[in-house]
C-alpha cells in the first residue's frame, strides 16, 4: 500500500509542484491550502506523514503543528519552509524534521524516505 | 547572578479532590491557611524573597478566588523593571484539551518560553508550605553543570511510599527515579532513609523543552514530570538531587505537601506550637499575602474561666467572652459569649453564637453558627449534618446554612 501524504502549502504553484515530485516517488499525496484544511484531513485520512510550511496567511505552520500535535500525537511531521529563522523556535522543535526549500527538493525526498523506512 | 534568566512557574492547577469541601469553590492553591494566608503565598513568597520575580501561575479549575488573591494581594512587583506575577489559565492554545499533567501544563505554554528564552526554568508547586532560598539550589544547579536539579527532602524510608522517590549515588546524582513506589530507595549511607521529590524543578530551558516534546508526542503518558518525564531522563540527562535548606536554619527541617484535609489540619496546627518549626516572624523571610484594611483584633468580657491559650488571633476578630484553645482565627471573626473553640480552624468572616462549644472543627468562609451549637463532641450526629473525615475531623464548607 501507498505511503500517504499530506502537504500544507498556501502557494498554490509550489503545492502542485510538490504533488507532482512526491507522486512520481510513488506515495499518494493530498494537499492542503491552509492550515484549518490541512487539519480536517487527519481526522478524515490515516495519513503517514505531513509536509507543513511555516508562513501561511492565517493560522501559521507553528500553530498548526501544535495543533496537529493534539490530534494525532505521533504524526510525523516535516516544515518546509524557505526560511531559517524559525529553527531557534521552541515550538518547530515540535516537528520531526525541518528542511529549508530547495529546487530539487532531494533533501526533502531523502528525509521522507528515511521516516517512512521506504 | 541574574535572575533575569530564569523564569519560574507554579502550577495551580490542581483539583485537590482530597482537600475536598475546602477545594468545593476554590482552586487548592488559594485554600486559606494559618489565619491571614492562603497556601500560594508560600511558594510566591519563597520565590519573590529569592529575587526571582518573573512568575507565571499557571491554573485552571475553579481559579477565580486565586485570580483575586493574586490581583488584590500580589500587586508588588515592578512592570518597569522585567518584574511580574501573572496568572495563566489553561488558554488551549497548543492542544484543545485542559492541562493533561503537570508537564503538559509547562508544554502547553510553550510559547511563553519560546518569547521570554530564559537560560532556566524553575517549577514549583502552588501547594506546598515550606521556606526555602531557591538561589542556593540554583547555584548548585550551575556548579553541577546539571541538567535538571529536583530538590529532594528527607523521609523514613516507611513514609517515602506515597512520593517520587531518587536513587542517588555518591555525588547525589540522580541514577533512578520511582513515583509512588512500593519498596522506596534508600540513600547509600543510611538504609533507612529515602529521599522524596518536593516538586521542585530547575530545568535548562532547552533540555526541559526537548523532554517535553517527546513527552506530548507519546500516546501512553500521564504526561506528569514525576511519573513521565524525569523516568525518561534516566541515564540520558545529568539529573541531581538537591538537598533542600530551609530558611529556618533549624535541625529538622519543614515541607509540607497539603494533599489531605488531615495534612492540612496538622500544618495549621503546627503553627501553635510555642516554638513554631515553621516560623512566621523572621523578617529576613516574610511571608506575604493579601490583607485587607481592618481593624486590630479585640478582646473583651474575659472573666472566671476564660481563658485564650495557643491561638493566631487575625485582625478584625471580636471574641466577646469566649475560650480559645490551640485555635487558628481568620480574620474578621466575631465569637459571642460563653463560647469554647478548642483545636479548631475558623476561618474569615464566621460568626459564632453564644454558648457554642466547638472541637477539632474546620468552618470556611462567612458561616453562621448559631447559639448553642454544639460541632465535634459527637460524630455519629455531626455525620448526618457535616463532611467528616475519617480521623474525625469536621469541616463545615463555605456560606453553608447551619
Amino acid at each position: 500500500m501507498k505511503n500517504k501524504i499530506l502537504i500544507i502549502e498556501d502557494n498554490e504553484n509550489e503545492r502542485l509542484l510538490y504533488k507532482e515530485e512526491l507522486e512520481k516517488e510513488g506515495y499518494e499525496v493530498l494537499t492542503a491550502s491552509s492550515g484549518k484544511e490541512g487539519l480536517s484531513f487527519i481526522e478524515k485520512e490515516k495519513l503517514d506523514l505531513i509536509i507543513l510550511d511555516l508562513r501561511m496567511p492565517e493560522m501559521d505552520g507553528l500553530e498548526v503543528l501544535g495543533k496537529i500535535l493534539s490530534k494525532r500525537k505521533n504524526l510525523p511531521v516535516i516544515i518546509y519552509t524557505s526560511y531559517s529563522q524559525y529553527r531557534n523556535n521552541f515550538l518547530s522543535w515540535a516537528a520531526d524534521a525541518y528542511i529549508i526549500k530547495s529546487s530539487d527538493m532531494v533533501e526533502l525526498k531523502n528525509k521522507i524516505k528515511e521516516m517512512l523506512g521506504s | 547572578m541574574n535572575y533575569k534568566n530564569v523564569i519560574t512557574f507554579i502550577l495551580a492547577g490542581g483539583k485537590g479532590e482530597r482537600l475536598y469541601p475546602l477545594t468545593k469553590d476554590r482552586a487548592k492553591p488559594a485554600v486559606p491557611f494559618g489565619g491571614t494566608y492562603r497556601i500560594i503565598d508560600f511558594s510566591l513568597s519563597n520565590a519573590v524573597n529569592s529575587g526571582f520575580k518573573r512568575i507565571y501561575i499557571l491554573t485552571q479549575y475553579k481559579s477565580f478566588s486565586l485570580q483575586r488573591h493574586i490581583r488584590e494581594g500580589w500587586n508588588i512587583l515592578s512592570r518597569e523593571l522585567g518584574e511580574f506575577i501573572e496568572v495563566v489559565p489553561a488558554q488551549q492554545r497548543i492542544s484543545e484539551d485542559w492541562y493533561l499533567g503537570t508537564a503538559d501544563a509547562i508544554f502547553q505554554n510553550l510559547y511563553i518560553l519560546e518569547r521570554e528564552k530564559p537560560e532556566y526554568v524553575l517549577i514549583l508547586s502552588g501547594d506546598h508550605v515550606y521556606k526555602m532560598d531557591y538561589t542556593k539550589m540554583l547555584n548548585f544547579h550551575i556548579q553541577n553543570k546539571a541538567d535538571l536539579t529536583i530538590s529532594v527532602f528527607e523521609v523514613n524510608k516507611e513514609e517515602a511510599s506515597r512520593f517520587g522517590v531518587l536513587k542517588v549515588d555518591n555525588e547525589y546524582r540522580v541514577i533512578d527515579f520511582v513515583e509512588k513506589p512500593q519498596i522506596p530507595f534508600t540513600l547509600p549511607e543510611n538504609p533507612s532513609i529515602s529521599l522524596i521529590s518536593m516538586g521542585i524543578y530547575i530545568f535548562n530551558t532547552e533540555i526541559l523543552v526537548k523532554r517535553l516534546i517527546e513527552d506530548a508526542k507519546k500516546i501512553y503518558s500521564s504526561h506528569d514530570f514525576g511519573k513521565d518525564v524525569i523516568p525518561s531522563m534516566i541515564k540520558r540527562d545529568r539529573m541531581f538531587a538537591y538537598r533542600f535548606i530551609e530558611e529556618d536554619k533549624r535541625e529538622s527541617r519543614y515541607w509540607r505537601d497539603i494533599g489531605t484535609i488531615e495534612a492540612y489540619y496538622n500544618a495549621n496546627m503546627e503553627l501553635l506550637e510555642i516554638n513554631p518549626i515553621l516560623n512566621l516572624y523572621d523578617e529576613n523571610w516574610p511571608i506575604m499575602t493579601y490583607k485587607p484594611q481592618s481593624p486590630p483584633a479585640k478582646i473583651v468580657f474575659l472573666g472566671r474561666n476564660i481563658e485564650i491559650l495557643n491561638s493566631l488571633i487575625s485582625d478584625g476578630c471580636i471574641i466577646s467572652g469566649s475560650s480559645i484553645y490551640n485555635s487558628v482565627i481568620s480574620p474578621s471573626v466575631k465569637i459571642e459569649k460563653g463560647s469554647e473553640i478548642f483545636d479548631s480552624i475558623i476561618m474569615n468572616n464566621v460568626y459564632i453564637g453564644e454558648n457554642c462549644k466547638i472541637k477539632r472543627t474546620i468552618i470556611d468562609k462567612n458561616v453562621i453558627i448559631p447559639n448553642n451549637s454544639v460541632i465535634g463532641y459527637n460524630i455519629e450526629e455531626d455525620k448526618k449534618k457535616f463532611f467528616v473525615t475519617e480521623t474525625g475531623i469536621v469541616v463545615i464548607p463555605r456560606e453553608s446554612f447551619v
